[in-house]
C-alpha cells in the first residue's frame, strides 16, 4: 500500500474532544456527517481545507482521551490517507484500524514533517518519505494482523466475512 | 508472565501468551452505554448482524444521557430498549447510575475476569484484579456479531505506592502526580498494576479512583492484585459470584518499576486544558470559582460523598459558586440520603441531579459559559469538555473540589480533611 499526500501538522495531546467534539455526536450518521466535524475543536475550516488522499501529521500521544470512534472514523470518511505521530492514544489507534484508516508511528516524526509537505509512505515496505526535505525513515513494523485488518478496509469487512464463512459452513447460529 | 497476560491467556482458550501478541479473546462482560448501543447496533447490523451472538454476556447502562436530552436522545434510547427486547439482552440499567460505577457495585467485574465498554474509563473495573478497557463502536459491533474481539497483550508497569498521606491528599492526587511526572502518555497501551504498602491498606473506592485514572495517562488497563480488601467487597455485594484470580510469576514480567513516596504530594489540580498540566492547590487561591462539577465515574462514590459533606457541614457555598452534584449510582444516591449527606450538601446550596455522567457526558446539567471556571472531581480538563471551548475547567480531588466550593476560589483542602487511611 503506497500513500501519497500532502501533510496537516497538529501538536502534542491532541485530545478526541478535539479531533470530534461531543455536541457532534449522533446515534447514526449521514454521508459525509463526520467528516464535516473533522477537527473542529481546533479549525473550525478545517473541513473544508482538508483533501483526500492528505496526511494528518500529529505530535505525541496524539488522538488520547476518549473512546469514540468518530475521531478516526471521520477521518477515514474526509479521505485522510494516513494519520502519521511519534505516538498515538490507544483506542485512536485501535479505532484507526478497525477503520481501515492507515496509522503509522514514527520518533520525533512531527518535528521532520511541517505544513504541505508531500509525505510518502509504504505501509508494506516499513518506509516513510518527506518528498520536500528528502527526510527518510524507516517504520517499525505493524503487527501482521493489524495491517491486513487496515488492507481489508478494517473490522467491518472482516466480520462481514467471518459472519459468511460461518452460514456457509453451515455452524448453528445463536438462536 | 503478569497476572494481566494470564487472564489474557485463559480468554484465548490458551496456556500462555506473549507480550505484543495478538489474539482473539472472549469477554465476560461487555458494557454498552446509551450511545455505545446505538451506536453499535447500527453498526452490527451493517455489518450483517442479525443475532447477537452472546446477550447473557452484554450489560446496556443509559448514564451519559439519561434522561434522554433532546428529541434525538429520546428516538435512540427507545430504538434501543426495542432492540434489547429483540436481541434477548436482560442485563438493562437506566436511572441507576454509570456503567463503571455500577459494575463494580453489582459483580460485573470480578478478580480474573476480562470486561470490554465502549467508554474509555471502562478501565475503572480493573481495581478488582481484572482485564477491563474500552473500545470503539465498530469493535463492540464485532463482538456482537462474532462473540469475540482482538486484544494485544499489553507489557505491564508497576507503581509501588508507599508513605503516608499528607492531610487532604488522595487517590486523586496520586494520579494527578503520575500525570504530572510521567506526562499523559505515561503508560501507553500499557498495563498499570497499582501495589505497594498504601494500597494494601486503600480501600476499594480509592482504588478505583487509581484505576479510573489510568486511561488519563495512556494505558490499556489498570491492575490491583486482589487480596481481603477485594474479596470482602465481592462478598457484601455478589456473594454468589465465583472467581479465580491470577497472580503474576516474578518481578521480570515487569517492563519496568516505579516508586513513588505518596508522602511527598500534596493536593493537587490539573489546570486547563491539559491533565499533565499541574499545580498544588494551595497555589491556585487567585482562580475564582463559578461551578463546581461533582460526581462522575472518577469522583461519583459514596466515599466522595462522606468527603464533600464532612467539609461542607454547616457550611454554605459561596455566593458566586453553583455546585452541581450527580451521584455516581443510585446505590451511592441512596447510601448518600441515609447518611444525611444528601441533606448536608443540598444545605449548602448544591444541586442535586441523576445518577449518572451529569456535565461530564459534555452536553447538560449544568454547562460552562465561555471565560467560567469550573472545578470538578471527573477525571479531564480538556477545552469544551463541559460546554463552551472557552471555559476553564481545574480537575481536583473530592475533598478539594467540596473546599473550593464553599471558599468561591480554589483552595487546598489540607486544613478542612484528612484521609483516614
Amino acid at each position: 500500500m503506497l500513500i501519497r499526500g500532502k501533510a496537516w501538522v497538529f501538536g502534542r495531546n491532541v485530545n478526541t474532544d478535539l479531533i470530534f467534539p461531543k455536541i457532534w455526536f449522533r446515534p447514526t450518521y449521514e454521508p459525509g456527517e463526520m467528516a464535516s466535524h473533522l477537527m473542529v475543536g481546533i479549525d473550525e475550516d478545517f473541513p473544508k481545507k482538508v483533501g483526500r488522499g492528505d496526511v494528518i501529521v500529529g505530535g505525541q500521544n496524539f488522538g488520547c482521551g476518549s473512546s469514540r470512534e468518530e475521531a478516526a472514523a471521520a477521518m477515514k470518511e474526509a479521505g485522510v490517507a494516513a494519520v502519521v505521530a511519534p505516538s498515538f492514544g490507544r483506542l485512536f489507534t485501535r479505532n484507526a484500524i478497525n477503520v481501515g484508516l492507515p496509522i503509522v508511528t514514527s520518533p520525533r516524526i512531527d518535528e521532520r514533517i511541517g505544513p504541505g509537505d508531500e509525505i510518502e509512505i509504504d505501509l508494506a515496505g516499513g518506509t516513510l518519505r518527506n518528498l520536500r526535505s528528502g527526510y527518510a525513515t524507516r517504520l517499525p513494523p505493524m503487527a501482521e494482523e493489524s495491517l491486513r485488518l487496515i488492507e481489508d478496509g478494517g473490522i467491518a469487512n472482516y466480520t462481514r466475512r467471518v459472519l459468511a464463512q460461518r452460514r456457509d459452513a453451515g455452524l448453528k447460529m445463536p438462536e | 508472565m503478569h497476572a494481566i497476560s494470564k487472564i489474557i491467556a485463559r480468554h484465548a482458550e490458551r496456556k500462555s501468551v506473549e507480550v505484543g501478541e495478538i489474539v482473539n479473546v472472549v469477554p465476560d462482560y461487555v458494557m454498552l452505554n446509551d450511545r455505545g448501543a446505538a451506536r453499535a447496533a447500527d453498526l452490527f447490523r451493517k455489518m450483517g448482524g442479525e443475532r447477537v451472538f452472546s446477550p447473557d454476556n452484554v450489560v446496556v447502562v443509559f448514564d451519559h444521557h439519561y434522561p434522554p436530552i433532546r428529541p434525538q436522545d429520546s428516538v435512540s434510547q427507545k430504538r434501543t430498549r426495542e432492540w434489547i427486547a429483540e436481541q434477548g439482552i436482560a442485563k438493562f440499567h437506566a436511572g441507576e447510575g454509570i456503567g463503571h460505577v455500577i459494575f463494580p457495585e453489582k459483580g460485573y467485574a470480578f478478580p480474573g475476569a476480562l470486561i470490554f465498554g465502549t467508554d474509555s474509563h471502562t478501565v475503572t473495573n480493573s481495581a478488582l484484579g481484572c482485564v477491563a478497557t474500552g473500545m470503539g463502536h465498530s469493535d463492540i459491533a464485532s463482538y456482537l456479531a462474532l462473540g469475540y474481539n482482538w486484544l494485544k497483550v499489553p507489557e505491564v508497569i508497576r507503581f509501588d505506592l508507599h508513605g503516608a498521606f499528607r492531610p487532604g491528599v488522595y487517590a486523586k492526587d496520586i494520579a494527578l502526580r503520575i500525570a504530572q511526572l510521567y506526562g499523559e502518555d505515561a503508560a501507553p497501551y500499557l498495563g498499570v498494576e497499582f501495589a505497594g504498602p498504601l494500597v494494601a491498606r486503600m480501600p476499594m473506592a480509592e482504588r478505583l479512583v487509581l484505576c479510573n485514572m489510568v486511561i488519563d495517562f495512556g494505558a490499556k488497563t489498570g491492575y490491583i492484585q486482589p487480596d481481603e480488601t477485594t474479596a470482602r467487597w465481592l462478598a457484601e455485594r455478589a456473594g454468589g459470584r465465583r472467581w479465580t484470580a491470577e497472580t503474576t510469576d516474578s518481578d521480570t514480567d515487569y517492563g519496568r518499576i516505579v516508586d513513588l513516596d505518596v508522602g511527598e504530594i500534596e493536593p493537587l489540580v490539573a489546570v486547563p486544558h491539559d491533565l499533565s498540566n499541574i499545580r498544588k492547590a494551595s497555589d491556585l487561591n487567585g482562580v475564582r470559582i463559578d461551578e463546581a462539577i461533582f460526581g462522575t465515574c472518577t469522583g461519583g462514590r459514596i466515599d466522595d460523598f462522606r468527603v464533600a459533606a464532612s467539609i461542607m457541614k454547616g457550611r454554605r457555598l459561596a455566593p458566586h459558586t453553583r455546585m452541581m452534584v450527580n451521584p455516581g449510582s443510585r446505590e451511592t444516591y441512596l447510601q448518600a440520603m441515609h447518611e444525611g449527606l444528601i441533606d448536608i450538601m443540598v444545605e449548602a446550596g448544591a444541586t442535586i441531579g441523576v445518577p449518572g455522567c451529569g456535565p461530564c457526558s459534555g452536553c447538560h446539567q449544568g454547562m460552562l459559559a465561555p471565560a467560567e471556571n469550573a472545578i470538578t472531581n471527573a477525571s479531564r480538563n480538556f477545552k469544551g469538555r463541559f460546554g463552551s471551548p472557552e471555559a476553564n475547567a481545574y480537575v481536583a480531588s473530592s475533598a478539594t473540589v467540596a473546599a473550593s466550593a464553599i471558599a468561591g476560589c480554589i483552595v487546598s483542602p489540607a486544613q478542612a480533611s484528612s484521609s483516614n487511611y
